[in-house]
């Protein structure tokens, strides 16, 4: 693709006659065009240097240059006092940096800009140059002219003196969000009437367009008399526009006829029914101190991370940010066919291709060509088959990330398609092809007590529904990747982000064939996890490449091939029918979960025995039923995400408490303090579990909670306001069943400081902190003593996965029990070098100091102390121990929970049934708190994926392949979506004698989200969501009346 | 007229763009739609300079480009020429810059950490047009950045502790004049 800027209109003009040319102004629409597989052109037309970027009003009328950036427009003074209604859509065109680059032409030139529909209200014009003359038309003239056409200007006439006028654009989140529609209107009024309307719709796969019906039927009418109703139903009938795999035509055009609407006749709004009653809590008398977790009410203990600097300045290496002179860069080949069998792979040309070092195939493999956390089911390179569009075939190894991709494109594989399976239903149809050898049905689970068809018999209260979870993804920024280089004595070091270096390590050993003591794993500093690297990801290819060229290999995968590649969360269709007597008492529950896997089991078969763990949430139900299904399809590969199949389980559970409230007349808080488990109750499978159970005092603050005391109703936007709760608990730790092995290290370094080395990994959770804190407090020393060391196989002892919210204990337990030697030892050092008996000495920040005293005063630094000794002579206790887990083997049944309730206000907007999460308040018990910042961060969060699976997230397939192929359209919370106001509070205390301290936070802070908010929402508009993320198709069908009761 | 545009084309061609990065000239020659994110990062060894989405959507590459924050993935090469570059390491130059990163390490505003020097860029774009932004200009400016960690209201408070110390400042300097 060449570049060419010319100086002139008329060069400008001859070039984009050109056949193969194309016009760039800010470029921002042409790359996401390219990034979804739209071909280059041979030549780009740079416009940037023709003088088009101006901003005139003459006369009266406003002229801009075509390409005029669009934060320049929308900052103009001239505009926002003469044309506020064009600076209001500006701002919602992209993101502010988005419109630094992008241009008002570019937005008009594509025809699909979120600017049309405003500019066709305004009654803008364009001047443009086509066919060697200039004209001026009407803006809508665009798409009748010729391909090679040259926008110069777009001219808009002043705005009436008295109008009434609408823009708004309704995407698939609060910002920076593809239209799902516009609309806009200007409609002068004189003498209380409506005269001649221009009234549009467009942006995004909407044609822009006037809605000429629709003006005819306001022209001339009375603004006080107005049908607004009528009105409604005339512009949705008046729009043409479609259905895509977001939102449906009928979705379209309810909410363009309701934006109008509500936006021109001030007073109008859609329906909204009357929700029913959900009562209040009524507050108990004590709060069991409870406390705020915030910098302000903590700030005694505030401390700041000690990786926080490095992180905000940029200068912090990510294994992503590794470079050395020598290094390659590997590329890995995709399948990019869901299923076939692999006839032929021929690398001969990628191979042959100039600055390419190697390519390697499943034939380069020494070991077990396969892997997986539960069994190695998952090829490391297919060779037979592959069973989803990201599996990886062949890899490659090039000089620099050009040659890498030429090379892709080189290797030819000969593929015999099979047929798709693509749903839990379609694997299991009869004569389903079969994804692995042993069948499509990876998993059943079954679990039955009492008698639940007498239970459901006597029944006074029945709430069934099915409820739907999302393919959510991880969407950790910074994708998988980091460097492999092999060392000159025969080792290989693996610096990948991940969740567990030691697994990792046993899993490459196993596929390189290649004994783990020659592998050194480096999974620290990982940018987010959340679950999505806890499996292997590009190590194997990336190792493979490293042994077949002997040199240093770097790769990151880009964001869409990190889609097409990584784990989702497993998506769950949970049936369930619970029923209570006529006093609220749950009597019976029936559960029947089918999921997918995907292509590759991972974790998936842990996630549904989480979810099946859950399904009488922390309340006793004496009958039960359960079933879960788990299915291959060939849909990506889902596993761990945070939550683990809690989180799903725990929306249909307590959303089916908060309906059965409803029909019991209970409040939520009451008809659950009736049900909740009792301190000392046995675990859901009648096994033991841990002490202090803190779920009626989360109830009591859920009661507290003063959004209780907010009024419902409608806001100053028309919005409906609504309050909803849910309670939770969830297990840290493994289970039961896998190994779940803890430990660290504490040992005294030659200049005095305190290593706190843990095999535990730093993904922005918070390890570092906690290390320091744990360490610092269970040694008497300061936090500036502490140096954690983690995630690397060659420094740090086996501490077990970080995962499962289990990290926090480990490092809590080996500070308690390998400090008091450590710190024995310390000072028995102290006493020789001071000459005074061990037991009058203790450790203070910064050294020892007389146990006797307490000024603080250091008799010695740690410095002082270390100096002069030998490495044999320095103290250091390694400490290795199981993870607290329950004596029960017949299922994987965890131990020690953290508790939580969550409290949520929403807005649901009538217009667009989208909902705004106004209030999060999170309450949480999880035993003492190790360091504020990253327990508040941990729990605010897990609370924002909480609310992106609840309302934007959904990883969409469509035949094997993602719709959502990147962050333009898979809808991770942006900052206008997070909620106005957060809150998190703790309790802190354990039961006399509970052994097990802080219990870590990773995943109690996304549970209760979800149903809190579907509550909250029926508290609104009475209408329970059971399909996430919840759609406002849906929510707007049930302000009509629509959708069935729930 | 075809023809000749045809001949003008050499003319018009980039045969190299130069522009600056954090005040040292850069000249890039060859494929000019290469983006400028792969530029700093594998050409400039600047790797503050984050990889998040390659299409603009999360704002973990930004940069200033003649003071206004922008997304150095969507910018090509030829885009760029005869601009002036600022990324994360030249940030460290800037006051103002200085101000937003200590209030964001006091609120402990990232936990992984990938998008802050995004953040960071994009807080100092607006501070340095606008030193008192209303929470709704902070939202503003920060909508093109994804956090995947926080939720964001670590990051807000980071940024209104960004206010509150330049409003300090200039109350400081105020009563420095205050005879």
């Amino acid at each position: 693709m060449r570049v060419v800027t010319p100086a002139t209109i008329a060069d400008a003009a001859g070039l984009l006659a050109e056949p193969g040319s194309r016009a760039i102004a800010g470029g921002t629409l042409i790359q996401l065009g390219w990034a979804r597989g739209e071909a280059k052109p041979e030549r780009l037309v740079d416009l940037s240097r023709l003088g088009l970027s101006t901003i005139d009003v003459e006369g009266s009328a406003l002229r801009i240059g075509a390409t005029t950036q669009l934060a320049a427009i929308e900052r103009d003074m001239r505009v926002l006092d003469g044309w506020p209604l064009l600076a209001e859509a500006i701002r919602a065109v992209a993101a502010a940096p988005v419109r630094n680059l992008a241009t008002i032409g570019g937005n008009i030139a594509g025809g699909v800009g979120c600017l049309w529909p405003a500019l066709v209200a305004l009654g803008a014009s364009i001047e443009v140059l086509a066919s060697d003359d200039v004209s001026t038309r009407p803006i809508l003239d665009w798409f009748n002219l010729s391909p090679g056409a040259l926008l110069l200007s777009i001219q808009i006439r002043p705005m009436p003196a008295e109008a009434r006028f609408v823009t708004r654009k309704t995407g698939l989140r609060a910002a920076f969000t593809p239209s799902i529609i516009g609309v806009a209107a200007v409609a002068p009024v004189e003498s209380g009437v409506f005269g001649a309307p221009i009234i549009a719709a467009g942006g995004g796969i909407t044609r822009p367009q006037r809605l000429i019906a629709s003006e005819a039927f306001l022209a001339g009418k009375s603004v006080d008399g107005m049908d607004w109703t009528a009105f409604r139903a005339i512009a949705a009938a008046d729009i043409a526009t479609q259905s895509d795999a977001f939102r449906s035509a009928r979705y379209r055009r309810s909410v363009a006829a309701n934006a109008l609407a509500a936006g021109l006749g001030s007073e109008a709004a859609p329906p909204a029914r009357h929700p029913a009653s959900m009562r209040r809590p009524v507050p108990p008398g004590g709060t069991h101190g409870s406390i705020t977790v915030s910098h302000e009410a903590l700030a005694g203990s505030w401390a700041v991370r000690p990786d926080i600097s490095a992180k905000v300045s940029g200068k912090l290496t990510y294994l992503t940010d590794r470079r050395s002179s020598d290094m390659l860069v590997g590329r890995i080949l995709r399948a990019g066919i869901p299923h076939a069998l692999i006839r032929s792979i021929d690398t001969s040309a990628a191979e042959a291709l100039a600055g390419v070092v190697a390519v390697v195939t499943a034939a380069d493999i020494q070991g077990l060509n396969a892997f997986g956390i539960v069994e190695p089911d998952q090829p490391a390179l297919c060779f037979d088959k592959v069973r989803h569009a990201g599996d990886p075939v062949a890899a490659v190894a090039a000089i620099d990330a050009e040659t890498a991709a030429r090379a892709l494109a080189l290797i030819r594989v000969d593929y015999q398609p099979l047929p798709l399976v693509d749903s839990f239903d379609a694997a299991m149809a009869a004569g389903a092809p079969a994804i692995h050898a042993g069948g499509n049905l990876r998993l059943e689970l079954n679990h039955r007590r009492g008698d639940v068809d007498a239970a459901f018999a006597r029944a006074a209260h029945v709430v069934e529904d099915v409820y739907v979870t999302p393919r959510q993804m991880h969407g950790f920024m910074e994708t998988e990747g980091g460097a492999v280089i092999p060392e000159a004595d025969g080792t290989l070091t693996v610096a990948v982000g991940g969740q567990h270096g030691s697994r990792d390590r046993f899993q490459l050993s196993r596929i390189l064939g290649l004994p783990e003591d020659r592998i050194r794993v480096i999974t620290s500093p990982t940018g987010g996890a959340f679950g999505g690297k806890d499996e292997l990801t590009v190590q194997p290819a990336m190792a493979l490449l490293a042994l077949k060229t002997g040199r240093p290999i770097r790769l990151q995968l880009d964001r869409a091939e990190s889609i097409i590649a990584g784990i989702r969360r497993n998506p769950m269709t949970i049936r369930m029918k619970t029923a209570c007597d006529e006093n609220g008492m749950l009597i019976a529950q029936q559960v029947d979960v089918t999921s997918e896997c995907g292509a590759y089991a991972s974790l998936s078969p842990a996630v549904l025995e989480t979810a099946l763990e859950h399904v009488a949430g922390p309340y006793r139900i004496d009958n039960i039923v359960s079933r879960g299904r788990l299915a291959y399809t060939n849909n990506g590969v889902c596993g761990a995400f945070r939550g683990f199949g809690a989180n799903q389980m725990v929306f249909a559970i307590e959303s089916q408490m908060n309906r059965l409230a409803i029909l019991a007349g209970l409040d939520p808080v009451e008809i659950r303090r009736r049900n909740l488990r009792a301190p000392g109750d046995p675990g859901f499978f009648g096994h033991p579990v841990a002490p202090t159970e803190r779920l009626s005092e989360m109830l009591d603050q859920a009661a507290l909670n003063p959004l209780w005391q907010a009024p419902r109703g409608r806001d100053d936007k028309g919005r409906l306001i609504g309050t909803g709760m849910a309670l939770h608990h969830q297990g840290t730790g493994l289970g039961s069943l896998p190994p779940d092995p803890g430990g660290g290290r504490l040992a005294f370094r030659a200049d005095g400081r305190i290593e706190a080395a843990f095999g535990l990994d730093e993904m922005g959770q918070g390890v570092m902190p906690a290390i320091e804190a744990a360490v610092s407090a269970a040694l008497g020393c300061a936090r500036s003593d502490v140096l954690p060391v983690v995630g690397d196989t060659a420094l740090t002892p086996e501490s077990g996965s970080t995962t499962a919210a289990r990290g926090t204990y480990v490092i809590w337990r080996t500070a308690q029990e390998a400090g008091k030697p450590f710190a024995a030892a310390l000072c028995a050092l102290a006493a020789k070098k001071l000459g005074r008996p061990a037991e009058q000495l203790a450790l203070a920040p910064g050294g020892i100091r007389d146990a006797g005293s307490n000024s603080g005063a250091l008799l010695m630094s740690f410095a002082e102390l270390a100096r002069g000794l030998t490495e044999d002579e320095r103290p250091r206790e390694t400490l290795a121990f199981h993870f607290p887990t329950a004596d029960y083997k017949d299922g994987n049944a965890r131990y020690v929970f953290c508790f939580g309730a969550a409290v949520v206000r929403v807005a649901v907007d009538p217009v667009t049934g989208m909902v705004s999460v106004l209030d999060l308040d999170q309450h949480v018990a999880a035993g003492p708190i190790v360091d504020p910042a990253a327990y508040l961060g941990q729990i605010e969060g897990g609370g924002g994926q909480g609310l992106g699976f609840t309302l934007t997230e959904d990883a969409l397939m469509q035949g094997g392949a993602y719709v959502t192929a990147n962050l333009d359209t898979y809808m991770l919370p942006s900052i206008r979506d997070a909620p106005e106001h957060m809150r998190v509070t703790a309790l802190e205390d354990l039961d006399d004698g509970d052994p097990h301290g802080p219990r870590g936070v990773g995943e109690i802070g996304i549970g209760a989200v979800t149903p809190a908010i579907a509550a909250a929402i029926a508290d609104a508009i009475g209408h329970y969501a059971a399909v996430t993320p919840i759609r406002p198709e849906d929510i707007l069908d049930a302000l009509a009346g629509l959708a069935d009761d729930r | 007229m075809r023809s000749q545009g045809l001949l003008m084309i050499a003319e018009w061609e980039h045969p190299k763009v130069c522009f600056t990065v954090d005040g040292e000239a850069v000249t890039v020659r060859g494929a000019l739609d290469r983006r400028l994110v792969d530029i700093l990062r594998e050409d400039c060894g600047h790797t503050g300079v984050k990889r998040g989405c390659d299409i603009g959507r999360c704002g973990a590459c930004m940069v200033l480009v003649d003071g206004a924050a922008t997304n150095a993935c969507l910018l090509m090469a030829f885009q760029a020429d005869g601009t002036a570059i600022t990324t994360p390491a030249g940030l460290d130059a800037m006051p103002a810059a200085q101000i937003v990163r200590e209030a964001l390490v006091e609120e402990v505003a990232f936990q992984c950490g990938y998008c802050a020097p995004g953040f960071v860029m994009s807080l100092t774009a607006l501070f340095l047009r606008d030193e008192a932004p209303a929470r709704e200009a902070i939202l503003t400016a920060l909508e093109g950045n994804i956090c995947r960690c926080t939720g964001y209201h670590s990051i807000l408070r980071g940024a209104e502790r960004a206010a509150r110390k330049f409003a300090a400042l200039r109350n400081g300097a105020a009563e420095g004049q205050t005879p």
